[in-house]
């Protein structure tokens, strides 16, 4: 076993989670104080504080394997260098485009961890043990909200219908292997990015099923891929800039 | 947040000669016996409009106070401003949703309140018409506007009207948070590098004059108001609470190094009362009336939440099902 | 609309947008009752109410609007029109005093929730079930098992079947609640740091 290449795998792992959770949940947090209606302002706040949080969790992971602060981490690197997908960088849009987003995401976040709570690597494997019951909840929200809007009016369908085909190749991108697919396999660090895209497009086809909504057509060539290589869409530097415009006015200072 | 003065319509007495007698004196003689009034509860008229019209501008003040400091949500400079910022905004929107709730216990509906709020008939504190110019300026915000909101708020929690109670109960408690987080911020301005302080010193400058205009007119012009003293709905004075203000806060203003942007300001020890400069009221009545800073932006975000939300509201409502006043 | 928020002029935002907008009977949802356990063996206790569609809804919105701090293990909604409400009244008034004792007819029984309040100002809070025949069947039924003699001031009542309650397998969602350390004041403490600065002025 090659130590070293390891912990290479184990860190882009942690990587990719992680700057997902801090670029959705400051996309998310964008709603907060102008939702659709005051109940779900706070409940979408919550989540989206959740994940603020789970990141911060990783961050520490990564930090307690030599990585530098979260702080620097999250707030100083440019774009090329976040493992995020392309899928969590993109604007909120409407309600409809940032519910689809939350439902095909935390969706995979739950199986991601619930696979994680086995994980040869003890640390993540106790963190994940505990925020698969934060999780349960943000699906449970996600799952209900696509079952009644996805049932419920004639635009409500319409409006989820389009932000799903709008959403769906991005959504692959949730998937894209890591280079280190057959170490994290192997080593028993994570069951890997195909085994979870199963998982997930049998519940996500599940739920749906139950509304209006349908996936046309998937074609894996559509993928949006390239975020975790640090292939990133026009939005994810000028979301970095704005996160950091404070910070980064000194960044020596104690803020 | 929310800092009441110019809250209240003047009453008099002559509003109540249509009330009964009997009944006027039993509700008297509970609040004065220091028990709470609870929905069921008969009450006259008066008191009833006065609490709605009250709760509901400090519902709306919660709504739109979300505004100035959801400014810098997406730019607070690392996790643990991140997070707090995140959660302090959500605790404003959840006071909203507390205080309507209250609201509604007294028979106008929430729907109701908010159009009212867009198209522009009942008010909220002026303060959150004023910019958020500098991430300062958010720390500021939610460390003496929340201390401001703070005094006002434990003195009506101890009114007479039991759901707007219990909501502030739970305010207050969530608002200790703010407090504690907004002046943690500012420490850290305060104390900091000269961009820093400098920052904070200028938004101090910025929030002086509507933090002294935050607990209303001087009691010597405000509006005669006696009777809902009596029946606890009016819990303190304007000046009460801006000398209350005043004297827990300045102190805890200079021992960080910042000045206060009056020169008159100073505690006269015989009297024991702060002195200050009368702050600009014709400003005050201006902003009020819809001429501030950013009135027109507030409302518009607000109607716009609205608008951009309604199919999800829609998509949700169950025609059949029945509106009936929630229960405490 | 250029805004000092990002987030706003990202929005784009029609300020010019005046037109009166009318809500009422648009969009004014019904209203749900929360009732939460704060630890376990504890009554459960109203908190408060959401606006939402259904129970289904109503739990998710009650779980972040009144379960985000502290702690929780559990939670109960039910619709408002689904209670029954006795009277009000005064101090020391028991309002048992004022129901009668009824015996079921015909309907078939049903549990029903029952729900004191004992001081003015504070919340109902949850005392037991009953077996009855109609809300008012089941208030006289709650006279029958909850009434020990010291005052009870306000009694509602609500068919158990009615409430969504939350299961064993859902305690987990409250399980970080504890690590929420940025929602407590706890996490801003500063004395330090001013202590510091004093001195650092004073010699300065």
């Amino acid at each position: 076993m090659d130590s070293h290449l390891n912990e290479l795998a184990l860190k882009e792992l942690l990587y990719r989670i992680a700057d997902d959770l801090l670029i959705l949940g400051h996309r998310n947090s964008e709603w907060t104080g102008i939702g659709p209606l005051l109940e779900e302002d706070i409940a979408f706040s919550s989540m989206a504080q959740d994940k603020i949080g789970q990141s911060l969790a990783l961050y520490e992971l990564l930090h307690q394997l030599g990585e530098r602060e979260p702080d620097v981490v999250a707030f100083m690197r440019n774009a090329d260098q976040f493992h995020n997908c392309q899928f969590v960088e993109l604007p909120i849009g409407g309600y409809e485009f940032s519910l689809i987003r939350h439902f095909l995401y935390d969706h995979s976040l739950f199986l991601r961890f619930q696979a994680l709570s086995n994980s040869s690597y003890e640390p993540l494997a106790a963190l994940s043990r505990k925020l698969v019951g934060e999780l349960r909840y943000h699906v449970l929200h996600a799952s209900t909200f696509i079952k009644q809007l996805g049932t419920a009016t004639e635009e409500s369908i319409s409006r989820l219908q389009s932000s799903l085909n709008e959403a769906i190749p991005y959504s692959l991108g949730i998937f894209e292997p890591s280079p280190y697919e057959k170490e994290l396999i192997d080593d028993g660090i994570f069951s890997g990015e195909q085994e979870l895209f199963h998982q997930w497009w049998s519940v996500v086809n599940e739920i749906l099923g139950k509304t209006a909504l349908e996936i046309s057509q998937v074609d894996q060539e559509l993928a949006k891929t390239g975020g975790r290589l640090g292939q990133h869409t026009e939005h994810l530097q000028p979301l970095l800039d704005e996160m950091s415009e404070v910070i980064k006015l000194d960044p020596s200072a104690e803020w | 947040m929310y800092g009441g003065g110019n809250t209240f319509e003047a009453t008099k007495f002559d509003n109540l000669a249509e009330e009964d007698p009997i009944k006027l004196d039993e509700f008297e003689a509970r609040i004065a016996r220091g028990e709470k009034i609870e929905p069921m509860d008969w009450m006259p008229a008066l008191y009833r409009k006065q609490l709605i019209r009250m709760i509901e501008q400090h519902a709306h003040s919660e709504i739109i106070g979300a505004l100035p400091e959801g400014t810098w949500i997406t730019r607070a400079p690392g996790f643990k401003r991140k997070l707090a910022l995140m959660a302090k905004v959500q605790d404003e929107v959840g006071h909203a949703q507390l205080l309507y709730s209250a609201a509604e216990t007294l028979g106008k509906s929430r729907e109701q309140m908010m159009q009212d709020l867009i198209n522009g008939k009942s008010k909220y504190s002026n303060i959150f018409n004023y910019p958020a110019f500098t991430w300062a300026d958010s720390a500021i915000i939610s460390w003496l506007v929340d201390a401001g909101a703070i005094v006002n708020q434990l003195a009506n929690s101890k009114g007479s009207y039991g759901p707007y109670c219990r909501a502030l109960e739970r305010i207050c408690a969530e608002e200790s948070f703010h407090l504690k987080y907004g002046h943690h911020a500012v420490i850290h301005l305060a104390t900091g590098s000269k961009i820093q302080k400098d920052m904070v010193q200028d938004a101090l400058n910025r929030w002086w004059p509507p933090m002294m205009h935050f607990f209303g007119p001087p009691d010597r012009v405000s509006v005669h108001t006696e009777v809902l003293t009596k029946w606890k709905v009016k819990m303190a004075s304007n000046d009460e609470m801006r000398q209350q203000f005043l004297d827990m806060y300045v102190p805890k203003i200079w021992e960080l190094g910042l000045k206060v942007p009056d020169p008159n300001l100073r505690k006269n020890e015989e009297t024991r009362q702060w002195e200050y400069t009368e702050p600009d009221w014709e400003e005050f009545k201006r902003v009020i009336n819809g001429d501030g800073p950013c009135n027109k932006e507030r409302l518009a975000v607000r109607r716009t939440a609205e608008e951009r939300g309604r199919w999800v509201r829609q998509a949700i409502l169950v025609p059949k099902a029945k509106y009936v006043t929630p229960l405490a | 609309m250029k805004s000092l928020d990002p987030r706003i002029t990202r929005w784009q935002v029609d300020e010019s947008n005046r037109e009166s907008l009318e809500k009422e009977h648009l969009d004014q949802l019904v209203t749900y009752e929360v009732f939460l356990q704060m630890k376990e063996g504890k009554a459960y206790e109203h908190v408060g109410i959401v606006h939402a569609s259904d129970l289904d809804m109503a739990f998710l919105f009650a779980k972040e609007q009144y379960s985000r701090r502290y702690t929780c293990t559990g939670m109960w909604v039910v619709a408002t029109e689904m209670v029954t409400v006795t009277e009000f009244t005064d101090l020391e008034e028991n309002v048992y005093d004022s129901i009668s004792t009824m015996a079921a007819e015909g309907n078939e029984l049903q549990s029903y929730e029952v729900f004191h309040l004992t001081k003015r100002g504070k919340q109902h809070k949850h005392v037991g079930q009953v077996k009855a025949a109609s809300p008012e069947h089941a208030q006289s039924e709650a006279k029958k098992h909850f009434d020990d003699g010291r005052p009870v001031l306000n009694v509602w009542v609500a068919p158990s079947n009615e409430f969504l309650f939350s299961k064993e397998e859902d305690k987990v969602i409250w399980s970080t609640l504890h690590e929420k350390t940025h929602r407590d004041v706890i996490s801003y403490k500063a004395a330090d740091k001013i202590k510091a600065f004093k001195e650092r002025s004073q010699h300065g």
